[in-house]
């Protein structure tokens, strides 16, 4: 919903002035990142599935150009722009403007194919709950700030269920396994299914006599074995990845093959974790008694959520209003840690008021020499607005 | 009275085939005017209208409602509007124009045979290439369709006009989706079909435009044609 009208108009751009003065006051600099970007950037880090929504064009001159579809990583650009060689260099910003996204089922109210963002994001914190709180924290200050009184907080946390994994003690194959397949949600339970029954099955596809060679300790007689593999059934090495890049794979599955299943009660302690959801204060309670009986303990993984908690509460934020759901943040693209998304009862549920968190990876994925911490968070304009009006009725 | 209005291929191999199977259904298309013009019309249906339309353009013609009917192939009508359930009527499959849109990748890669086995090497390739496989194809939307299906993201899209079996080779991406109907030039480019790769098994058919305008008169003269066609294709074709 571009402000089309005056009054549409008048109103975005106060509300704009409100948050942005919140986000001000609290020490965030206001900046304005260009609204064209160059497409690469975006389109790697992004994923294809955002990329699908993206608007990219072709300038003059040939160059892949795209109207930004968020602001979180023309801000990272613009970070990187000042400080490239310590990246890490704590700052943090604030901005207002318009972002575009393509939405294949027809633009809406609710899911407009331009829309304005009002975001913050914080770089270089090493005391991570500290700025994750204190991101969530803004955010509600400066929803209550416009004037909305009706909104809840949803958290989740993709960190924590590694740490429930090394609670649980399953091996780094395992673990690596289990991060990937929590990411889908369809197939999770399916997957998991299937981890209880045994180690990996290769695809039938993949010649068996050729895995059962391998063997990491002897590498070079691995590759060797792949490229007479290839030799003996006349197929010729093409394309980018090297017989080293092949090799390296096919020994992978060799190694999960050999793996021990995963252990039962490793596997009843994940599904029961992966359907904790509720009240922010009961579900800490509920992981506590989940990982009282796992095989390293509760570890850092329940002291990161407890201390999260008790910082949001610190900042004024009424822990009342927020629930927690390990589910919840799977789908996102680049988070790594924290996730959070803002509702108000008057909105559908696929349409947040506000979301954010920890993407830890970002940066890097931007082109910073080095991992840089990050966490932020962006409201969405028009429904903010919506959700006020509403609210005021 | 209006007229319904039949877009066909214009020129090729799906163009003289449509001509064939209309021969076969007793129905004679000829072109008015002259010999290279655009319009034509049916011996025995003088209710339609002929358009000859490049068959890329047929789909785009469809989704705007500019013609009633079609002869497309399904591949170009999904890729090219993303709700086709609601947009166009799959009326009759053809028996002509066979071709599976198919994710391929180099032989070579012997560690590679499901999508599941593609999502797992794109991170590792991240890192060692510095970015995400690319998949070279002109049926970008029923890629990024079929991936998100599957559950993988974690790859471009480099849109490739022509000969995109050889990109791989070429070095310009890492693995394609394309048609293919014997798999012939796919081998001699050294590429193989994923075991679960299969995207869509296509072929020519006769689509309505839910967007056009239509009468009941329309809907008749459309009902006569689709039977007529419909008992000139052999059935094994028409069921695959």
């Amino acid at each position: 919903m571009p402000a089309e009208t005056a009054q549409n108009l008048e109103a975005l751009a106060s509300q704009a002035q409100t948050l942005m003065s919140v986000f001000t006051k609290a020490g965030y600099d206001a900046v304005a990142p260009s609204i064209i970007q160059p497409a690469d950037v975006f389109l790697d880090v992004i994923g294809e599935s955002l990329r699908a929504r993206t608007y990219v064009f072709t300038d003059q001159d040939g160059a892949e150009l795209c109207l930004r579809p968020d602001i979180t990583v023309p801000t990272c650009r613009l970070h990187l722009e000042r400080y490239a060689d310590f990246p890490a260099t704590p700052a943090r910003y604030c901005y207002s403007g318009p972002a575009f996204r393509y939405q294949p089922q027809g633009a809406t109210a609710s899911h407009p194919r331009e829309f304005r963002q009002a975001g913050i994001e914080r770089f270089g914190d090493p005391s991570r709950e500290a700025a994750e709180a204190e991101t969530v924290a803004v955010v509600v200050k400066a929803i209550e700030k416009v004037g909305l009184k009706e909104w809840t907080v949803r958290l989740g946390d993709l960190g924590l269920f590694s740490s429930v994994l090394d609670a649980a003690g399953v091996s780094p194959n395992w673990k690596k396994r289990l991060d990937d397949a929590f990411l889908k949600p369809l197939s999770f339970r399916e997957a998991l299914k299937g981890f209880a029954s045994g180690a990996r099955v290769a695809s039938p596809g993949i010649p068996e006599e050729l895995l059962a060679s391998l063997q990491r300790d002897d590498w070079e007689k691995s590759e060797a074995a792949v490229a007479v593999y290839l030799e003996e059934n006349a197929i010729e090495l093409l394309g980018t990845r090297t017989l080293s890049d092949i090799t390296e794979h096919l020994i992978v599955i060799a190694e999960d093959r050999q793996e021990k299943p995963l252990d039962a009660r490793a596997i009843e302690l994940i599904a029961r974790y992966a359907e904790v959801s509720g009240p922010a204060t009961t579900a800490g309670d509920r992981i506590a008694s989940l990982l009282k009986g796992a095989a390293n303990g509760a570890g850092v993984a329940l002291e990161t959520y407890d201390r999260r908690l008790a910082l949001l509460a610190n900042a004024g934020v009424d822990l009342e209003r927020v629930t927690f759901s390990a589910e919840f943040g799977r789908t996102l693209a680049y988070y790594t840690g924290l996730v959070f998304e803002v509702k108000s009862a008057g909105l559908d549920a696929k349409s947040p008021i506000a979301n954010g968190g920890r993407y830890d990876g970002l940066m890097r994925a931007a082109g910073a020499n080095t991992e840089v911490p990050a966490v932020g968070a962006a409201i969405h304009s028009e429904r903010l607005l919506a959700a006020t009006l509403k609210g005021a009725q | 009275m209006s007229k319904l209005t039949l877009a066909i291929p214009s020129k090729g191999r799906l163009m003289e085939q449509t001509t064939d199977m209309f021969a076969r259904a007793g129905l004679v298309v000829r072109k008015v005017g002259h010999v290279r013009g655009y319009r034509g019309e049916i011996d025995g249906l003088p209710g339609v209208d002929v358009a000859y339309v490049s068959s890329g353009e047929i789909a785009a013609a469809l989704k705007a409602g500019s013609v009633h009917l079609g002869i497309t192939g399904e591949d170009l009508i999904r890729e090219s509007i993303s709700d086709a359930a609601t947009r166009i009527r799959f009326l009759q499959k053809l028996g002509f124009g066979f071709a599976d849109v198919i994710v391929a990748v180099p032989t070579c890669w012997v560690d590679v045979a499901t999508v599941q086995d593609l999502e797992e090497i794109a991170l590792p390739f991240r890192h060692l290439h510095g970015r995400w496989p690319r998949v070279a194809t002109k049926y970008g939307n029923l890629t990024r369709r079929f991936f998100a299906s599957k559950g993988f993201g974690d790859y471009r899209i480099i849109e490739s006009a022509g000969a995109t079996e050889g990109a791989p080779a070429a070095g310009t991406a890492e693995l394609i989706v394309d048609i293919t109907t014997t798999g012939e030039t796919l081998r001699a480019n050294g590429l193989k079909i994923l075991d679960d790769g299969v995207i869509l098994k296509s072929q020519a058919n006769l689509c309505a435009s839910n967007a056009a305008a239509w009468t009941p008169e329309l809907e008749k003269i459309c009902d006569e044609l689709t039977s007529k066609l419909a008992a000139s294709v052999p059935a094994k074709a028409a069921a695959r």
